[in-house]
């Protein structure tokens, strides 16, 4: 392709076709582009085009072409052949730096992606102007080329935060280094008096600060791998200024948006994290200045408000203080009363406060809320930074902290009980605030196991969480019901067990609750519960004494399951499987019923299965169901399979790939409690279990041979009678699996049981293929596993 | 990528495949420094800026007279290339106090005056002992300057001329020799294999005896040990074995900085391939380097500790020799040293020895190691957190399963996994593999369970979890492994109790009759 006019004329239309929402249109202009893009000049058509387009629209089209052209190019593999010309490479990286920061921000972002591609293969090496030619730009004085650079740079530097120390890396950075240290250092001070100078003008600040952000985080980048002397030697330099702006403020640059975090909060947050990194790795040099910073960091976090855009600048600066309180050498920061009276009222008590944020997702976006709450993914979150800053400082101060901690309890629950429906939140931060202290260590199984001598975790129980679980209305307050259950559900092998006994029938009735929060708590707290191991690893909770609560369990569990936002509720569904396994017999008269809701369940999510959690519980809960049913009465598998095979069928014949699997389980399950021969309907599907199109996927195969191996030991005579014309099939299978190497265990399950049940002599005649077809494997691709199987 | 010269050994291990990430560590990893040079080294190089020597020798009484009028450049180069002896010493003293000054001695402008040839000639008048003197001191001081410096004076023919001046009759010339050599080896290897060819050593050495004074053995010593120093390539055998019988008894010297230099020159020769460590243990110093790296002064216990260091990076019997010289009983101390380049040290040191033989280890154990790693692990700086990372990772892929116990029940787990936030991907790798190592110790003993719980109520689960979206590739897949294993099957470890051995959805149907 030349650089002609007619080329670029054609190129145009081609890539206003890529976006046309017609597939008709779009597909064979995208065809076209991929068919010419192995062309000489094709990448620097782009380039002219993003530059020099009459169409804003197309400038944008071609820079993203370009940056995906180059994602997919750029690389030499060994052994392939060059995707990019010579000329056109050096001509790509002659142009591109003065392009990229000549572009408007769209298309900047684009060319700066397309550079740290190309850099990640050719710099430093292959690239050695790279460095110069953007450390030149930063004198220009514009910053919009600066931050184009910045930006760059971050993109190519960014990965020395988590490669391997390796003299190839460390050989790169200390090129970096030597080039773009100083520089960059100077722009951070030009930067910091141009911010005094235009403290008035808030457009320049905000592009001031973007900057500021970005060499932040390539100081970050910078001192990752190791304190370059470079550095060390410019600590007061750099340090100095971080710890001004981390107490800097303009009003300028406070946003409105309560969500999204501001460049200050960016800035600051950024500054927290490379204090900490310092902090971690160069404790010795970095010593003399760490006091000034816990200072700065923690009159920051005073000072901060509740807003969520704060969140990031906050857990940031909490993990920071946590880090640092829990060294030996930095404990005299902290170990006056009066400053951890101050850390515990002033920087924990208001970060575990339940916010309005909170609320609207205990509310509205409760899934979220039971994530991050039950499950711990709350890393980042203000309320987990908080709890660990109080395990850190409990560290070296257990007994005080406990102390300043006790009386807050108290006076909050004091609140509380002053005027409940306006100071609930007071309850709420109080029950946190003892859980955060009580817990030293946690498993998901077992709950909290090792807990704080000094909090009374029964005494608490008793007093304070009982009575709101004992209330009438299971709909007040869900926010503290939902905190009283989580209680029980994480001190559950701290309360005796007579108090657990008392809370069951509790949480049976919160089952009943509105509030998806507590109506879920209330599933999985029983759940837990039921899990629970006492003396001779049997049950904590015997299925004697929940005898009483059987059908109002169950009645509650699945009614739960009709409530608004809980029909697929995995937590539900995993508690009613719980409760089976735990009841077992007892169930047996509900059987009719269970089975019932379950099959319609089934019916309806096979529609749409999205919850894959879910579906495995409900399964799980049918195949119990049939279990417990069958090993005291084994007659009631006919009742079972006429239930269930209507919805097989539709499952089977709409080709629902989640549930097959499941569903060739559950048959051979039902296959399994026949006694005797194998009923007909099972025959009339057989063929149909040995299309290949069942065993080209992968999670099939188990659960396919499983069920044929029921067949064999259930009618392995009636196969050999009644259908030897599919003996070769099946043997077909067993050579597919052989084929494989990481199906080939199951290939030898299934040969097993063809030659344990299958009448010999309808298999004479295949032996001799059979072992050729073992050997030829045996020869062509030999594994450990093959060998000892 | 660890470096690791004796993988013979460790092929016998269980963990094959492993060896690659825990195998012993020679001292430097990477060549490439970030960092500042490290100032608890040896100095490579020494300027002489002694103002007592000047006071000492009476002969150099004329100095008052001619510190008032001190010469111009211009003027130095003119009496140093003219005939007049009386000029040349004045010039030559002159250069040699320019040289001493303390503060940016004008070493580049002396050099450009083109006089060294001329200051070498100087060294070979025998006829004038001060301005032998004189010459052979300010040449020192140009030696001690950079690369470039050095071979300035090399380059004007010094060598031969102070290997001969070693001899002198003149103690105190003989001295600023030893002196000048020492800083033309501490060059680097090339010259200093330049100065053995040229036959420096036994001159050298002869100058040790029992009467020679302190503070000129302190300087012989000092030689010496640049003598011993460097590598790519290391020095010649054979100058090496002259050296070492002379080392031997410099380290039973009472003086600190004699000592000091030995242990230097030692750890310098231990530095390297397994043969030379051989030579080294073959003397039978072990113990002795052992009771110095217990001796408090920084400065003897630094190289003392560093040379055991580097005896253990040998083989498994040389290692076992620097363990039976009682290496282990003293490294509980190191590792509780209120300085931290000496935990680091220690560590490192530990970390060799524990990627040995199980017997070895088991002797980390009787020792009393483990308590003291976990402190380190726990409150360590972050230099010395990273070392001791290594000692667990290359324990646990040697050790037995009852010495994995034991760590275990050290406390080693909190510590661990809390490090498990540190920022260096290297070591978070190593303690994802060694918490594999851990596993595989408890899946021995049918404890899977039992360590699972423990890793989650130390927080470790949340981390490892974690680390699934750690952008190095290695780490991630690390992470995902284990969450995989033993992390991910929450259901069959509850469930099967209650419904027999099979499970439905356990779709392992593990029937043991086959006979293939």
């Amino acid at each position: 392709m030349e650089l002609s006019d007619a080329n670029l004329q054609t190129l145009t239309e081609y890539l206003k076709k890529t976006l046309d929402p017609d597939p008709a249109i779009r597909r064979p202009a995208e065809k076209f582009l991929e068919s010419v893009e192995g062309s000489q000049n094709y990448p620097l058509l782009l380039l002219t085009l993003l530059e020099k387009s009459q169409e804003n629209v197309i400038k944008v089209c071609a820079s993203v072409t370009f940056k995906n052209y180059i994602k997919r190019n750029w690389r030499i593999v060994e052994d392939e052949p060059n995707k990019i010309c010579e000329s056109d490479r050096i001509a790509i990286k002659a142009n591109i730096v003065p392009l990229m920061l000549s572009s408007p921000e769209q298309i900047q972002k684009q060319l700066s992606d397309a550079i740290s591609i190309i850099g990640r293969e050719d710099f430093p090496q292959k690239w050695p102007d790279l460095l110069t030619e953007m450390v030149n730009r930063f004198q220009s004085g514009d910053f919009h080329v600066i931050n184009g650079v910045l930006r760059t740079a971050h993109s190519l530097f960014k990965r020395y935060r988590h490669e391997f120390k390796s003299n190839e890396l460390w050989s790169e950075i200390k090129l970096v280094l030597d080039a773009f240290a100083l520089p960059l250092t100077n722009l951070f001070k030009a930067t910091i008096e141009l911010c005094s100078t235009h403290a008035n003008d808030a457009s320049a600040l905000k592009v001031l600060f973007s900057s500021l952000i970005l060499i932040a985080k390539l100081f970050y980048s910078l001192n990752f791998q190791d304190l370059p002397e470079f550095f060390e030697d410019n600590m007061e330099t750099w340090m100095t200024n971080f710890h001004s702006l981390l107490t800097l403020d303009n009003k300028l640059l406070q946003t409105d948006d309560e969500e999204e975090a501001g460049l200050l909060e960016l800035l600051k947050s950024q500054i927290c994290d490379n204090a900490a990194l310092y902090a971690q790795k160069y404790d010795e040099e970095f010593q003399p200045y760490l006091p000034r910073f816990v200072t700065a960091i923690w009159n920051l976090l005073v000072t901060t408000g509740q807003e969520v855009k704060y969140d990031l600048l906050v857990s940031n600066a909490i993990q920071f203080l946590a880090s640092v309180c829990e060294r030996p050498h930095y404990k005299h920061l902290f170990e006056d009363q009066n400053t951890l009276t101050s850390i515990c009222e002033k920087v924990i008590v208001p970060n575990m406060e339940f916010r309005a944020a909170d609320e609207e997702a205990f509310e509205d976006n409760s899934e979220e809320y039971i994530r991050r709450d039950l499950e711990g993914s709350d890393i980042d979150t203000r309320r987990r930074a908080a709890c660990d800053l109080v395990r850190g400082l409990c560290k070296f101060f257990e007994g005080p902290v406990t102390g300043i901690f006790s009386g807050y309890v108290n006076s909050m629950l004091q609140e509380y009980a002053k005027n409940p429906s306006v100071n609930w939140k007071h309850k709420d931060a109080a029950i946190y605030l003892v859980t955060s202290l009580a817990s030293k260590a946690q498993t998901q199984k077992h709950g909290i196991t090792q807990a704080n001598e000094l909090v009374n975790l029964t005494e608490f129980f008793v007093n304070h969480i009982q009575p709101d679980l004992k209330s009438a209305t299971v709909n007040e307050f869900p926010v503290l019901k939902a905190d009283g259950i989580k209680y029980i559900m994480i001190f559950r092998n701290q309360v005796p067990k007579e108090q657990l006994l008392v809370s069951i029938p509790l949480l049976i009735n919160h089952l009943q609750a509105e509030s998806i929060v507590v109506h879920t708590y209330a599933a999985h707290a029983l759940e837990r519960l039921f899990t629970m191991r006492g003396t001779n690893n049997a049950t904590l909770i015997t299925a004697a004494e929940m005898a009483p609560f059987v059908e109002v369990l169950l009645t509650n569990l699945f009614k739960a399951l009709t409530l608004p936002g809980s029909s697929e509720n995995e937590y539900i569904m995993k508690a009613i499987m719980r409760s089976f396994s735990l009841l077992q017999e007892s169930i047996i008269p509900y059987i009719p019923s269970v089975i019932t809701q379950l099959t319609q369940k089934l019916l309806a999510v096979s529609k749409n299965p999205s919850k894959p959690h879910f579906n495995h519980y409900m399964f799980e809960s049918i195949c119990l169901s049939i279990r417990i049913t069958c090993k005291a009465n084994p007659e009631a598998v006919g009742s079972f399979e006429e239930a269930l095979f209507l919805v097989f069928t539709e499952i089977l014949q709409n080709d629902v790939q989640e549930f097959i699997p499941y569903v060739f389980q559950v048959m051979s399950l039902l296959l399994e409690m026949h006694k005797n021969e194998i009923p007909s309907s099972y025959m009339a599907l057989f063929p149909h279990l040995l299309q290949p199109v069942l065993w080209e996927r992968t999670g099939n195969i188990p659960p396919l041979v499983r069920l044929l191996q029921a067949y064999l030991e259930r009618g392995a005579s009636t196969i050999a009678s009644a259908a030897a014309d599919k003996i070769p099939g099946l043997l077909g299978v067993f050579q597919k699996l052989i084929a494989s190497k990481a199906n080939d265990h199951q290939g030898f399950y299934l040969l097993n049981s063809i030659i344990e049940h299958m009448p010999p002599e309808s298999v004479d005649q295949y032996r001799k293929q059979i072992f050729i077809l073992l050997f030829q494997r045996l020869q062509s691709s030999k594994t450990t596993k093959f060998i000892k199987s | 990528m660890p470096v690791r010269k004796h993988g013979q050994h460790m092929k016998l291990f269980k963990n094959k495949g492993k060896d690659e990430t825990t195998l012993r560590r020679q001292r430097v990893e990477v060549s490439v420094e970030l960092r500042k040079a490290k100032k608890d080294e040896q100095i490579l190089k020494r300027r002489n800026i002694s103002i007592h020597l000047k006071e000492e020798n009476p002969s150099l009484g004329q100095d008052r007279a001619a510190e008032i009028v001190q010469p111009s450049l211009e003027e130095i180069v003119e009496a140093v290339n003219g005939e007049d002896t009386q000029l040349q010493l004045l010039a030559t003293q002159a250069t040699r106090r320019l040289l001493s000054r303390h503060k940016d001695p004008p070493i580049n402008q002396i050099i450009e005056l083109g006089i060294i040839p001329r200051m070498v000639e100087f060294l070979g008048r025998a006829d004038n002992a001060t301005l032998q003197f004189e010459a052979a001191w300010a040449l020192t001081n140009i030696a001690s300057g950079t690369s470039e410096h050095t071979r300035a004076v090399v380059e004007g023919g010094a060598i031969p001329a102070f290997i001969s001046l070693l001899s002198s009759p003149h103690m105190h010339i003989s001295e600023q020799s030893v002196w000048a050599l020492g800083n033309i080896a501490g060059d680097g290897p090339i010259y200093r294999d330049v100065l053995i060819a040229r036959d420096v050593i036994p001159p050298l050495l002869a100058l040790v005896s029992p009467t020679t004074p302190v503070g000129f053995l302190r300087n012989i010593t000092w030689t010496l040990s640049n003598l011993c120093r460097n590598k790519n390539p290391c020095p010649p055998l054979d100058a090496v074995l002259k050296i070492l019988p002379v080392l031997v008894i410099l380290l039973q010297h009472e003086d600190k900085d004699v000592i000091s230099d030995s242990c230097w020159a030692v750890s310098y020769l231990t530095d390297g391939c397994n043969d030379r460590i051989q030579v080294v243990v073959e003397t039978g110093i072990l113990p002795r380097l052992v009771e110095l790296m217990d001796c408090p002064d920084l400065i003897v216990m630094t190289p003392a500790l560093r040379a055991i260091g580097n005896v253990v990076t040998g083989t498994d019997q040389q290692t076992q020799e620097a363990i039976s010289a009682g290496a282990l009983a003293v490294l509980p101390r190191l590792l509780r040293h209120s300085k931290s380049v000496i935990q680091k040290e220690a560590a490192w040191t530990l970390s060799n020895i524990a990627a040995g033989p199980s017997h070895q280890i088991q002797q980390i154990i009787t020792c009393g190691l483990l308590p003291p790693l976990v402190e380190l692990l726990d409150k360590g700086d972050f230099k010395a957190q990273k070392e001791a990372v290594w000692v667990v990772a290359n324990f646990t892929t040697g050790a037995t399963v009852d010495q994995v116990v034991e760590l275990v029940r050290s406390g080693v787990l909190k510590p661990l996994l809390n490090l498990l936030l540190v920022k260096d991907s290297k070591t978070i790798l190593l303690i994802l593999d060694t918490i594999s190592n851990l596993f595989l110790a408890a899946e021995k003993l049918g404890e899977t369970e039992k360590l699972c719980l423990l890793v989650e109520e130390l927080d470790g689960l949340e981390k490892i979890e974690d680390l699934q979206n750690h952008e190095n590739d290695l780490v991630y897949r690390a992470a995902l492994d284990i969450i995989e294993k033993y992390f991910s099957g929450e259901e069959n470890i509850n469930l099967e109790p209650q419904t027999g051995q099979d499970g439905l959805y356990d779709f392992s149907v593990e029937k043991q009759d086959f006979n293939f």
